[in-house]
């Protein structure tokens, strides 16, 4: 049985940008170092570490230990690292604060995108023999995956373009983004395809980014937050990974995620989805059972800054936020990794 | 969908590939392109000035070659107010001989070396250095070194990247013993890699 | 590698990073990739009978082992798919192309790969496709090189 009184107490992200001519880790020292500021807690004090990301985005080895220099790795600490979003960092701190022997954690999630060419690079995260020899893109697939759902009458692309809409809208409130402004759906839809059915706007931006978390536990985490964020509950679910293989149009991993982490269908105050491609938002609020006039995204989500390896876990401190600051008494985040939603984490947030 | 609602021969046993009968050769290339970030561009305009800068920590006193921008011990940021010039020459703290099997990229065909050099003045080593003027089996940790610079018309920032080990191969050929005796063993062991 | 291009400020550095990757295939992969060389597609059947295309080793439902291969298509048809402008130089083709899913005959999935219609006006959901086979098959998925219109 999970402990449910671990707390973010703390998180600080970058600004999503373009491209940021700093190192990875010079990204990371500030918001490392303000994440752990705000909770209170000295570096020295954190009881285990762990980041994501992924040395393929800037072509550099190991690029994950140097990043590590960002929590003061010298006298050697707990930590470690998976090449995922942050969130999955952040679940196996989670899982790691179970244990009980430390009450405090501290999570990063990191990514440039900008030296990269994406489409090329996250090929080479697909099946090697069937798919990564074909160059198979994201964007290609999110738009297979979008024409699924114009197919299954699920959908339409006045309604992708009414996510892109409202996510650019909402993103004017936020400081971080790096796509914002008002649009209207008609002007949308008068752009040309890039992956039809898919326009750019239903794209998210190539950005690079950072962003930390602060967990606590029990008694120590209401003692370094007045209004800790308790993740009730936390769970990752994981699809088969040809995407000709499964339904496209839902995710089913995400309902079960969901579930599992003791989503019961109540209300939310905020939902963070990582709808990287705007026919996603459609879906995850279909497999979440989320109603169409619910607070999703209120940040602008990943179409508005998509730091990847970090976007997932931006959506937590962005649920976590709202509810330390008492502007949100529940929420919920989501996570993908993979393909068109092969894999989902959901976390379930509750303030006192 | 059933799988009876069409023509299916299913194919004898006898007729499978074995195992590791087959192998798919697939050469994965990625291109990457960026700026230097601003620390490095610094420290290749020094380079190609004849200059080694490195970041000093306000806060500890190392002295990082290149900097980092930041101080991974006191993780505390680093700017070009902290920057310092320190000395091209060092001490060999490390090495190896590499004998060069023919891999996939590897240009090298004759036993070479590959050695950490701690500048003076530095508490981080240029790893991979080139060292000369010296037999290979009379290398020896401690030894004293100093740079050999390319002529100033021959410098370029081609070696360096955001990635890598600190690379000054397109402005310093190598290094060459300076003639100074060793260094004590206890002076530089805090450095060795 | 590493090269540099403009000298100004800032520098701009360019590498290319190279993985040369030897897979062997093993018995599932191995004997489609085999039967790509003899125009061949080979399906996998899993314990509740239905057909696996591109064939794997287990049941990525149950995680039943699988190995009785059974031929499909070659002709498919066209599930889902988009349409591609600009081709990446990774990409199967250099010049417009449909991504699809590709269901071949007797197959209950679909593979992801190229069709190459020419125009986005002659693709659609549904619509049937047969492979066009490489000339020189070099045991890799585009030994079909991409599927086209049968009409």
């Amino acid at each position: 049985m999970a402990v449910t009184d671990i707390a973010v107490v703390g998180y600080a992200q970058t600004p999503s940008s373009r491209r940021a001519r700093e190192s990875e880790v010079q990204l990371l020292v500030p918001i490392v170092t303000e994440a752990l500021q705000r909770s209170g807690l000295d570096r020295r004090e954190v009881g285990f570490t762990c980041a994501g990301s992924c040395d393929y985005l800037t072509g550099g080895p190991f690029a994950f230990v140097s990043n590590l220099e960002a929590a003061g790795a010298w006298p050697p600490i707990s930590e470690s690292h998976v090449e995922m979003d942050g969130a999955w960092a952040l679940y196996e701190a989670w899982v790691r604060l179970q244990h009980g022997d430390i009450d405090t954690a501290l999570v990063f999630g990191s990514g440039k995108s900008s030296p990269s060419i994406p489409a090329e690079m996250w090929a080479q995260q697909l099946d090697p023999y069937y798919l990564a020899p074909l160059g198979v893109d994201p964007a290609s697939l999110a738009g297979i995956q979008a024409r699924a759902l114009l197919d299954a009458g699920k959908a339409t692309e006045r309604d992708f373009a009414r996510v892109v809409v409202r996510n650019r809208r909402n993103a004017k409130d936020n400081p971080n983004a790096q796509v914002a402004g008002d649009f209207s759906v008609d002007e949308l839809l008068a752009a040309p395809y890039v992956r039809a059915p898919l326009r750019k706007h239903d794209l998210p931006p190539v950005s690079d980014g950072a962003v930390a978390v602060v967990l606590a536990r029990g008694d120590r985490a209401r003692a370094l937050c007045e209004r800790p964020a308790w993740i009730r509950g936390l769970d990752h679910r994981i699809e088969v990974h040809q995407p000709g293989m499964r339904d496209l149009t839902t995710s089913a991993s995400t309902t079960l995620a969901a579930r599992k982490a003791g989503y019961d269908g109540g209300p939310l105050d905020v939902i963070e989805l990582s709808s990287t491609f705007s026919p996603q938002e459609l879906i995850l609020r279909d497999a979440l059972g989320i109603d169409a006039d619910s607070n999703v995204n209120p940040s602008g989500g990943p179409l508005a800054a998509n730091p990847v390896m970090a976007t997932g876990l931006v959506r937590i401190v962005e649920v976590a936020q709202r509810i330390v600051e008492g502007t949100a008494s529940r929420g919920l985040a989501h996570a993908t990794g993979g393909q068109v939603l092969q894999h989902n984490l959901v976390c379930l947030m509750e303030g006192d | 969908m059933s799988a009876s609602t069409s023509k299916q021969n299913l194919v004898p046993k006898e007729n499978l590939v074995p195992k590791e009968t087959l192998v798919m050769e697939h050469l994965v290339s990625l291109t990457y392109s960026e700026e230097l970030t601003p620390v490095l561009d610094r420290y290749v305009d020094a380079l190609i000035d004849g200059r080694i800068v490195g970041h000093k920590c306000p806060s500890c006193g190392r002295v990082y070659v290149p900097g980092k921008g930041y101080c991974p011990i006191c993780v505390v940021p680093t700017t070009a107010a902290d920057e310092i010039e320190v000395s091209d020459h060092g001490t060999l703290t490390g090495f190896t001989i590499i004998t060069p099997v023919a891999y996939y990229g590897q240009t090298e065909t004759e036993p070479f070396v590959y050695a950490s050099v701690l500048l003076d003045g530095s508490d981080s080593n240029l790893g991979g250095q080139e060292i000369v003027g010296v037999p290979h089996d009379q290398i020896r940790s401690g030894m004293r070194v100093r740079a050999v610079w390319k002529a100033k018309t021959d410098r370029s920032a081609e070696g360096v990247s955001n990635r890598g080990w600190g690379s000054v191969s397109s402005v310093i050929d190598a290094f060459e013993p300076s003639g100074e005796p060793d260094m004590d063993r206890a002076k530089y062991e805090e450095h060795i890699f | 590698m590493v090269r540099f291009g403009d000298m100004s400020q800032p520098r701009l550095v360019e590498s290319t990073l190279e993985f040369p990757y030897s897979r062997t295939l093993g018995p599932v992969v191995g004997a489609f990739l085999a039967g790509l060389r003899e125009h061949r597609i080979l399906g996998i059947r899993t314990r509740d009978g239905k057909v696996l295309i591109p064939p794997l080793e287990y049941d990525p439902q149950t995680g039943d082992a699988l190995e009785e291969l059974v031929e499909v298509g070659p002709q498919g048809i066209v599930g889902s798919w988009t349409w591609v402008d600009d081709p990446t130089s990774k990409h199967p083709l250099d010049r417009p192309f449909a991504f699809a899913l590709v269901t071949p005959e007797g197959a209950d999935s679909a593979m992801v790969h190229a069709v190459d219609a020419g125009s986005i006006d002659r693709m659609s959901t549904g619509m049937r496709v047969r492979p066009r086979w490489r000339a020189e098959p070099h045991n890799m998925i585009d030994d079909i090189a991409c599927w086209e219109p049968t009409s």
